[in-house]
């Protein structure tokens, strides 16, 4: 299954604005009407990675295998902590260290 | 020969439709006329009025005409016409139909399809009802959007620069606004909010009310048991709200309204605009408030905003206008036709559902929040009817989200799921839109896994199912029209019952091949005219010898001008003629 930067063909490094004019472009390909599906999946793509806070909860929480069912047993059975991999972990360490980045994940999460 | 897909704008007091054309939007004139008013009547002969006619016999049967259907869409209640009772459903096929066939007539070839627009803010029950009136009129309703977005998108297709709008959509019963994103040819709501019941209406029904209390405190007189007066003083509110869009002052004339205790009673008031303003001032207010919960469904303030789009004719009203200049301190965009916009932004959808190359692309979302009620807390406290919200307001169209639950008590063989539309914690505050039961679940302990998933698609409207995780089991519905169960046998006899009210008007759609393949139906305005020339004849026996020789002269001057088709001529003599009509009646 390909990642949401796959999906909207955008670097892990694009900007917000970057990443919505990625989206939109793809939406105007594959409008709702024709392909309600695939409209679906670009635009959960979009929605994971629209901003910092999302781009990063979405590098923390999101198993890339997962599917549905077993993150529901993940949810009702939590027996052990779910696992971080390195690069994860790393991702983890240059968010926290970014200082803007982490205002700014603040601010928007206080608005919204 | 291709499918052609029409767009249909049915208002409250207004319906248009449109259709694109070579890649040009085009809004078809029926005999003329762009706009056809909301109205149906049935005439001295048993024959359908849609319509004009229909709107000007009003005034002298209003036990025969029907106006504002749209109001009714989605209850379970019957509206008599003529004596017979009809679902707010067929009253709007019949109105469908009579664009149907302007549709077909401007086309020369049959039309089955159509997009059809119904407010942001219809509920699902609404939707339903008006997918039923367009399978009625023999239309498959290949999408309904939402009224404000098909603005934005008759709007947006021109807009080459990334904006961010804010549709004011004020109609003749209901409100709408929504925040619209147009960027690199995508039409983005972002939020949408309204009220169902607000409109030109209510403004309407404020000075009637205020014209019966001036009948009540000079003549002593109750108008409201006279259907006749009421018509008039309806019509007379009407004309007075447009006058004071563009004058300070209207001055209201009714002669021989009614007659009490042996005397003729006449309505003469002057209403300022200050005076309508108002009355009407708490609806502004409420649009207002509708306007600051879209911006913060957005997440924006009014200084993201850099256009306002004014849609439908009640947003005439100058005071509007000024209390958004206010808000937004710039003037509201007035250039697309209020009237017009929302049909040009259904047949582009439509145009764009066929499969033709079209710039723009439209992505709405919902304004309602969906899902269901469980057992849980409420204020802290222990509350069996939790709203557990599934999908949330302004969630983008079309959706699909999952929820789990467990059952409550060993040995649960079943599980009753209802679905609730609204916003309070309390699910029973909101409003119940369905209710199944998943039976037959495992002889298992409490915590039995029940996934529920509901899915909203681009119409709006709502598929629940829900699933005993380890088994499988599943029961699923699409939430139909919950309060008018218009099941598919009574679908079928609507159908015929305004297929044969239509009569020989009804054209076989087979022999339809060449332009124009029905007979030109008279304007309505004639048709208008012989309907006043019938009641005026009927009244012949029993009235003085002078006011007969008057109608007979005005009979004979208006069978003149349809003669001569001189429709702007017939408008005096026939106003004239419903003068004496009134008169000799009250």
């Amino acid at each position: 299954m390909k990642t949401p930067y796959e999906l909207l063909a955008v670097e892990p490094e694009a900007t917000d604005a970057a990443i919505k004019q990625a989206y939109l472009e793809k939406v105007k390909d594959n409008p709702p009407d024709r392909d309600q599906e695939r409209f679906q999946l670009i635009h959960n793509a979009y929605l994971s990675i629209k901003d910092h806070k999302s781009r990063l909860s979405h590098t923390l929480f999101s198993v890339p295998t997962a599917d549905f069912d077993e993150l529901l047993d993940q949810a009702l059975h939590v027996t052990q902590a779910p696992q971080v991999r390195p690069e994860h972990f790393k991702q983890l360490l240059r968010a926290g260290l970014d200082e803007t980045n982490r205002l700014d994940a603040k601010l928007h999460a206080g608005k919204s | 020969m291709k499918d052609i897909i029409i767009g249909i704008d049915l208002g409250t007091t207004n319906s248009e439709v449109a259709v694109v054309e070579q890649g040009k939007v085009r809004v078809i004139a029926g005999d003329g006329k762009t706009i056809l008013p909301s109205f149906v009547g049935i005439d001295d002969h048993g024959n359908i009025l849609v319509g004009e006619t229909a709107k000007n016999q009003y005034l002298v049967y209003p036990e025969r005409t029907v106006k504002s259907i749209k109001r009714l869409m989605g209850q379970d209640i019957q509206v008599p016409l003529a004596g017979q009772p009809y679902a707010p459903q067929e009253i709007s096929a019949i109105i469908l139909k009579r664009l149907k066939a302007i549709a077909e007539k401007h086309l020369g070839q049959p039309v089955g399809k159509a997009v059809i627009t119904v407010p942001a803010y219809f509920s699902d029950a609404q939707r339903q009802a008006t997918r039923e009136a367009g399978e009625i009129a023999g239309l498959e309703v290949v999408r309904m959007i939402n009224e404000p977005t098909a603005a934005a998108l008759a709007y947006g297709a021109s807009q080459s620069e990334a904006k961010r709008m804010l549709v004011y959509d004020l109609g003749g019963g209901t409100f709408d606004v929504s925040v619209v994103n147009i960027q690199s040819g995508v039409v983005e709501v972002l939020s949408s909010h309204g009220d169902n019941h607000l409109g030109g209406d209510d403004f309407d029904q404020k000075i009637i009310e205020h014209l019966l209390k001036h009948l009540q405190k000079t003549s002593h007189v109750d108008a409201r048991d006279h259907s006749k007066a009421m018509a008039r003083i309806a019509r007379a509110a009407e004309n007075a709200k447009i006058l004071l869009s563009d004058q300070p002052y209207a001055q209201i004339e009714e002669e021989y309204l009614l007659e009490h205790e042996g005397s003729p009673v006449h309505l003469s008031v002057e209403l300022s605009r200050m005076e309508y303003e108002a009355m009407i001032e708490d609806y502004i207010n409420s649009t207002l408030d509708a306007v600051h919960i879209a911006l913060k469904g957005a997440k924006l303030t009014a200084s993201d905003i850099d256009e306002v789009i004014l849609v439908g004719g009640s947003t005439r009203t100058p005071c509007v206008r000024e209390r958004l200049f206010s808000e937004f301190g710039f003037e509201p965009h007035g250039e697309v036709d209020p009237d017009l916009c929302v049909a040009m932004g259904a047949a582009i959808q439509a145009a764009m559902i066929s499969g033709e190359q079209v710039d723009t692309v439209l992505v709405d979302v919902t304004p309602y929040t969906y899902g269901t009620s469980a057992i849980g807390t409420l204020n802290g406290e222990f509350y069996p009817f939790m709203f557990v919200p599934v999908i949330h307001k302004n969630s983008v169209l079309p959706n699909r989200k999952t929820e789990a639950f467990m059952t409550n008590y060993d040995g649960q063989e079943f599980v009753e799921v209802a679905i609730y539309q609204g916003e309070y914690p309390d699910a029973l505050n909101n409003t119940l839109i369905g209710e199944f039961r998943v039976e037959g679940l495992q002889n298992v302990a409490a915590g039995n896994v029940i996934t529920l998933t509901l899915a909203l698609d681009l119409n709006g409207i709502l598929h629940v199912s829900a699933q005993e995780k380890a088994t499988g089991l599943e029961k699923s519905i699409v939430i139909k029209n919950a309060l008018s169960r218009f099941e598919s046998t009574t679908l079928d006899t609507a159908k015929q019952r305004i297929t044969s009210l239509f009569g020989q008007l009804e054209h076989n759609p087979d022999e339809l091949g060449e332009p124009a393949p029905f007979e030109e139906p008279a304007a309505p305005e004639i048709e208008a005219a012989r309907s006043v020339m019938a009641k005026a004849e009927s009244l012949f026996e029993r009235v003085s010898e002078t006011d007969k020789e008057d109608m007979v002269d005005l009979i004979g001057t208006i069978t003149a001008c349809i003669k001569a088709k001189d429709i702007e001529g017939l408008k005096e003599p026939v106003d004239q003629l419903n003068d004496i009509i009134y008169y000799l009646e009250s």
